[in-house]
């Protein structure tokens, strides 16, 4: 059973999308950058087309806007980019990150079970890697503070 | 246990479509570890889960993508339409909202697959009864006019999930075997795999160990 749910994260987190896919979506963002104001969902669509792309560049990308979003989207669209947010930086590999980022889903959502994948699936690869003291003493502090206040914005807004 | 590369002779793919809280991510939960999961959350974008069927003596693997129901979701996840096998369109008898956004569902289900695609709707939650707001006969005449399997069923109970889950592949083994379904041509969710599983196949195929888990 323990297998089985790691296996079918690993395919979500595996996962990618063709540049055609991604160019449908960066055309919409850049029309509404160009004429000023990016709606959030226009905004969340081509982040998450880009967490998904085969290239290391776009999924940085990605993970930036997510970002953005975490300042100011709504708290629905805060949720679901703490969980890509998760997946890109595993996918840059930077599981730390990714870590930090599920664990902060998983205050707004102690129970969602797909948070609760995501971080054993990051877990098991850190533990693969040998990293599991670093992310303890690395720069864990830095980010938490940040994804504490997301939270608890988060669960203001509900 | 697995010990072969393949222990099954096909691959389809599923995609599960429809209205956000009619019980899809529950559906698939059913279907691929037979329990109820209460107080499931919202799905963040798309969940997958696999499970080995077995149909006219064929071993089958079924990939299953479970889309979120949610509207911000619907653009982005039209991508997971492309090279679906079969799709179960799920609407919630007690809401009969859910029920009318079928059209909208069907359309995009119907311009983003394949003519092959095996198309089964499914009523879900047929467990409440007293807050049923769309009847048996409706869906069922519904279905009829638009060719689709159909079936109400329960995640919660269990009742008629491996059916819908079933019968689609059936219908998809079916097209294969009358020679509608072409294996050669693009996107048609089925990938057959060549070593069958009564085979001696012991080391046979080259990319296996991809499918051995190494935990």
């Amino acid at each position: 059973m323990y297998r089985n749910e790691t296996a079918k994260m690993e395919e979500i987190v595996n996962e990618t999308i063709s540049v055609e896919e991604i160019k449908k979506f960066e055309r919409a963002y850049n029309s509404e950058l160009a004429r000023g104001k990016v709606n959030s969902r226009t905004q969340f669509e081509y982040a998450w087309c880009l967490v998904r792309s085969p290239y290391t560049n776009d999924i940085k990308k990605g993970t930036v806007l997510m970002e953005q979003l975490l300042q100011g989207g709504n708290p629905q669209i805060q949720r679901d980019c703490l969980f890509y947010l998760g997946v890109g930086h595993f996918r840059l590999k930077d599981y730390t990150k990714a870590l930090q980022f599920v664990k902060g889903l998983l205050q707004i959502e102690p129970n969602n079970h797909q948070a609760k994948e995501l971080e054993v699936v990051i877990k098991k690869k850190m533990n693969k890697d040998g990293l599991v003291g670093m992310a303890v003493i690395g720069g864990a502090a830095v980010v938490i503070g940040g994804l504490v206040a997301a939270g608890m914005a988060i669960s203001k807004g509900k | 246990m697995t010990s072969g590369p393949y222990n099954y002779s096909y691959i389809f793919k599923y995609i599960i479509i429809g209205d956000m809280g009619v019980g899809k991510s529950c559906l698939l939960h059913q279907f691929t570890e037979k329990k109820f999961m209460a107080d499931c959350p919202h799905t963040i974008g798309v969940e997958f889960g696999t499970r080995i069927i077995e149909v006219s003596g064929q071993k089958i693997k079924l990939q299953i993508w479970d889309t979120a129901g949610q509207e911000r979701f619907r653009a982005v996840t039209r991508s997971y339409y492309r090279g679906a096998a079969g799709a179960l369109m799920v609407y919630d008898i007690t809401r009969r909202s859910t029920y009318n956004h079928l059209s909208s569902w069907l359309t995009d289900a119907r311009n983003l697959t394949n003519p092959n695609t095996v198309i089964f709707l499914i009523g879900n939650k047929s467990d409440l009864e007293a807050q049923r707001d769309v009847t048996y006969e409706e869906a069922k005449q519904f279905a009829e006019e638009n060719g689709l399997l159909f079936l109400e069923a329960s995640a919660k109970t269990g009742e008629h999930v491996e059916e819908a889950f079933l019968d689609t592949a059936r219908k998809i083994y079916q097209n294969i075997l009358d020679g509608s379904l072409d294996l050669n041509a693009a996107e048609t969710g089925v990938q057959h795999k060549p070593s069958a599983p009564d085979s001696n196949q012991a080391n046979l195929e080259p990319g296996g160990g991809k499918d051995s888990c190494s935990c």
